[in-house]
């Protein structure tokens, strides 16, 4: 082909033109913002040079309240590689929040949100009480949110503690203790949240996968201890230790079990594992709610707790155990005043106060 | 000749769809911002390091954040995109989230019986509010672009302004007062929300506004000496230049002209990022003017414009006549101290004119 003048410079302003017009298009197409550290873990600094960040081994203990997540964390406690302590009570209500922000579209991103909400809670956890190898948290409904905490936290796993409902029920109600939502005037009425709020959680539990969430059953824990804390220790990739079988003697102690004074299972706790609690609900059931007993709480009968026995056979005891519970009927284990904790205030009667949680 | 004309258009055509494809396929990374222009915080004050410039662990309790607030419809927004227009601080859009924390903050503290539980817990006021900063910082540094100021806009986070001065002893505040019946105002005509707020009457709008600013003004003037600076939106609009040297002084900044001239930054890199959602995005996209000073006026009802001094007492404190529509704007009344504020309405109860 000849190349004329003309048409090399058609050529060019061609050229030219093509150009001019992909700088215009890109400024006026969207650009994409550079991520800002898109996997960075969240790090705080907690205090003295201690800095925790969002891949930590972390364990979740929770549950319906009254389902023994009080017993299975101060047992952890004892454990010297492990530290819960107390319920913090705002590390479910910053979740609680966060869910109400879930539908916001404008203001921070999801990204952000998440990572602010992950430093909260860091700090809480890690804050709260002294470092250990695993750091460990209970707030009984936060297991209700394990798939968010899970993404927050990719080294985190979860502790289902599981019971029989009417046990549950019959404990809140009894001791008075006020659970949101839950009408303490009316075995129906929570026995139906309890079965929805079971059903939430061991969903989520479900979705988090086997190998970070595991379900424990109160009564198997009471019954069967040793096995059940050597399942629960191997989940959670740690060595046995004996102590998490006589959690009662590092009540207090550095490194071991720390009690609040104004929670309300802080009195049962304090006694060596024992089967006392287990079947103290049956004959307090009003009989319409026995008789409906399936249609209010279905989850009885899909955990496996026959709805029309009362009770049912939870299994039999191990020995070493069955001593526990009979010292503690004949009174052998009344509140130690001095290992408490070294507060300075007074203590809580055993019979419990009437005081709110 | 044709043959080949047509071939040639062909061509261009091939060329042009192809790269419409192309860029709109890839996208396209957003320029990186002027580096000869900004310096980050941690470059400044702790020397480079190879830690990302967005790693909270360099921004503690002695970050000097600027937390710029108010009622609504105080000209919230025009101070953050002015600020913004400087190019060593970065604001943003209103987070939304902060305030809510820092409200449910507020709640755990009032009640006695629920800090004997929190303490039990060993979640004393000293890990919380490790919680709450940590949380903050997360929101502010993540929201947008670094910056060697960062800055947040949430209108009513300064109700928590004390606080807020206490958990970020080097942060500066910066209250942005208005004539309340402009403000309410805006409020109604506008239809802009605010919760507990009944659109439909400036009788209540104007009472729950005194209320409202008397709280963060009174904070504002407890904040430890030389934090918080008042401005007053009238102030700004009418001597802009005057007023931003005041503030870039009050807030440690350098002069940057840029601050005057904001809307010619809005949407870009370093400058002013506005929100799709807000309501004053419209009105700060111009440049400073006076157009919404005296919109009020002939708009309140004579019942209420009667009893303004009683229904809005933050009104004559604040130094805007209650009884002037319009007050002279460009010639303010001083803000009455405190102090002289009392006397003031002991000696008007005695001698009644």
């Amino acid at each position: 082909m000849r190349v004329s003048a003309r048409r090399v410079l058609t050529g060019l302003l061609i050229l030219g033109g093509i150009s001019t017009l992909t700088q215009f298009l890109r400024f006026c197409l969207p650009c994409r913002q550079p991520s800002q550290g898109a996997g960075e873990p969240v790090t705080v600094l907690v205090r003295d040079g201690w800095r925790v960040s969002s891949d930590v081994p972390l364990v979740f203990v929770g549950g319906v309240p009254r389902s023994g997540t009080t017993l299975m964390r101060a047992m952890l406690d004892a454990h010297p590689a492990v530290r819960c302590g107390e319920e913090t009570r705002v590390v479910p209500r910053i979740l609680g929040l966060k869910l109400g922000w879930a539908a916001e579209k404008e203001g921070v991103s999801t990204k952000v949100l998440d990572r602010a909400v992950t430093a909260f809670l860091l700090q809480i956890i890690a804050g709260h009480g002294e470092p250990a190898p695993l750091l460990c948290n209970k707030d009984p409904f936060t297991l209700k949110s394990a798939k968010y905490l899970a993404h927050l936290f990719p080294n985190s796993k979860f502790l289902l503690m599981l019971r029989d409902g009417r046990a549950a029920v019959y404990s809140m109600i009894s001791r008075r203790v006020t659970i949101g939502g839950f009408d303490l005037s009316s075995y129906r009425d929570c026995l139906a949240k309890w079965s929805r709020a079971t059903q939430a959680m061991l969903t989520q539990c479900t979705q988090v996968g086997s190998k970070r969430c595991l379900a424990v059953r109160y009564e198997r824990l009471v019954l069967h201890p040793r096995s059940t804390l050597q399942t629960v220790l191997k989940f959670l990739g740690l060595p046995w230790h004996e102590g998490v079988l006589h959690h009662e003697e590092a009540i207090g102690k550095p490194g071991g079990v720390s009690l609040s004074k104004t929670e309300r299972s802080t009195d049962q706790v304090m006694r060596p594992v024992n089967l006392d609690a287990l079947t103290r609900w049956v004959g307090h059931m009003p009989p319409d709610v026995m008789a409906d007993m399936d249609a209010i709480a279905p989850m009885l009968g899909r955990l496996g707790y026959d709805p029309r026995a009362n009770p049912p056979n939870y299994g039999q005891s191990d020995p070493q155990f069955l001593n526990n519970t009979q010292r503690l009927l004949r009174g052998d284990f009344k509140t130690p005043v001095a290992s408490l904790h070294q507060k300075g205030r007074p203590l809580m009667s055993i019979k419990g106060s009437q005081t709110e949680r | 000749m044709r043959g080949q004309k047509v071939s040639m258009l062909l061509g261009c055509a091939l060329l042009c769809s192809a790269s419409l494809l192309y860029l709109g396929l890839s996208g396209i990374d957003c320029p990186p911002p002027d580096h000869a222009h900004r310096h980050t915080w941690a470059d400044a004050h702790l020397g480079s390091t190879n830690q990302s410039q967005a790693s909270p662990i360099y921004y503690g309790e002695d970050t000097p954040l600027i937390f710029i607030g108010g009622f609504p419809r105080s000209g919230t927004t025009l101070m953050r995109a002015m600020l913004d227009a400087h190019n060593a601080v970065r604001c943003g859009e209103e987070t939304r989230v902060i305030p809510r924390l820092l409200a449910m903050r507020a709640t755990w503290s009032r009640s006695a019986r629920e800090r004997v539980r929190l303490d039990e817990a060993g979640v004393t006021d000293q890990v919380l509010d490790s919680a709450v900063r940590a949380f903050l910082l997360e929101v502010i540094i993540g929201h947008g672009e670094p910056a060697a100021r960062l800055c947040n806009k949430d209108p009513f986070a300064l109700k928590s302004l004390s606080y807020l001065a206490r958990i970020f002893p080097q942060a500066k505040f910066v209250l942005m007062l208005r004539d309340g019946r402009a403000t309410v105002h805006s409020m109604i005509s506008r239809k802009v929300t605010i919760s507990g707020f009944d659109l439909t009457s400036y009788r209540d709008c104007l009472t729950k506004w005194s209320r409202a600013v008397e709280g963060m003004y009174s904070q504002c003037q407890g904040a430890p000496e030389g934090s918080c600076l008042p401005v007053r939106y009238e102030q700004l609009v009418l001597h802009p230049e005057v007023e931003m040297r005041k503030l870039l002084s009050f807030l440690g900044l350098p002069w940057d002209p840029a601050v005057l001239h904001h809307e010619d930054l809005i949407g870009k890199a370093g400058g002013v990022s506005l929100s799709k959602v807000e309501r004053s995005t419209d009105q700060v996209v111009n440049p400073v003017n006076t157009d919404a000073l005296s919109k009020w006026v002939g708009h309140i009802p004579s019942d209420v414009l009667r009893e303004m001094d009683d229904i809005a007492p933050m009104l004559a404190r604040l130094g805007y006549d209650p009884l002037a529509n319009p007050p002279d704007y460009a010639r303010p009344d001083p803000i009455i101290a405190p102090n002289n504020y009392t006397l003031l309405k002991r000696t008007e109860t005695l001698h009644p004119s």
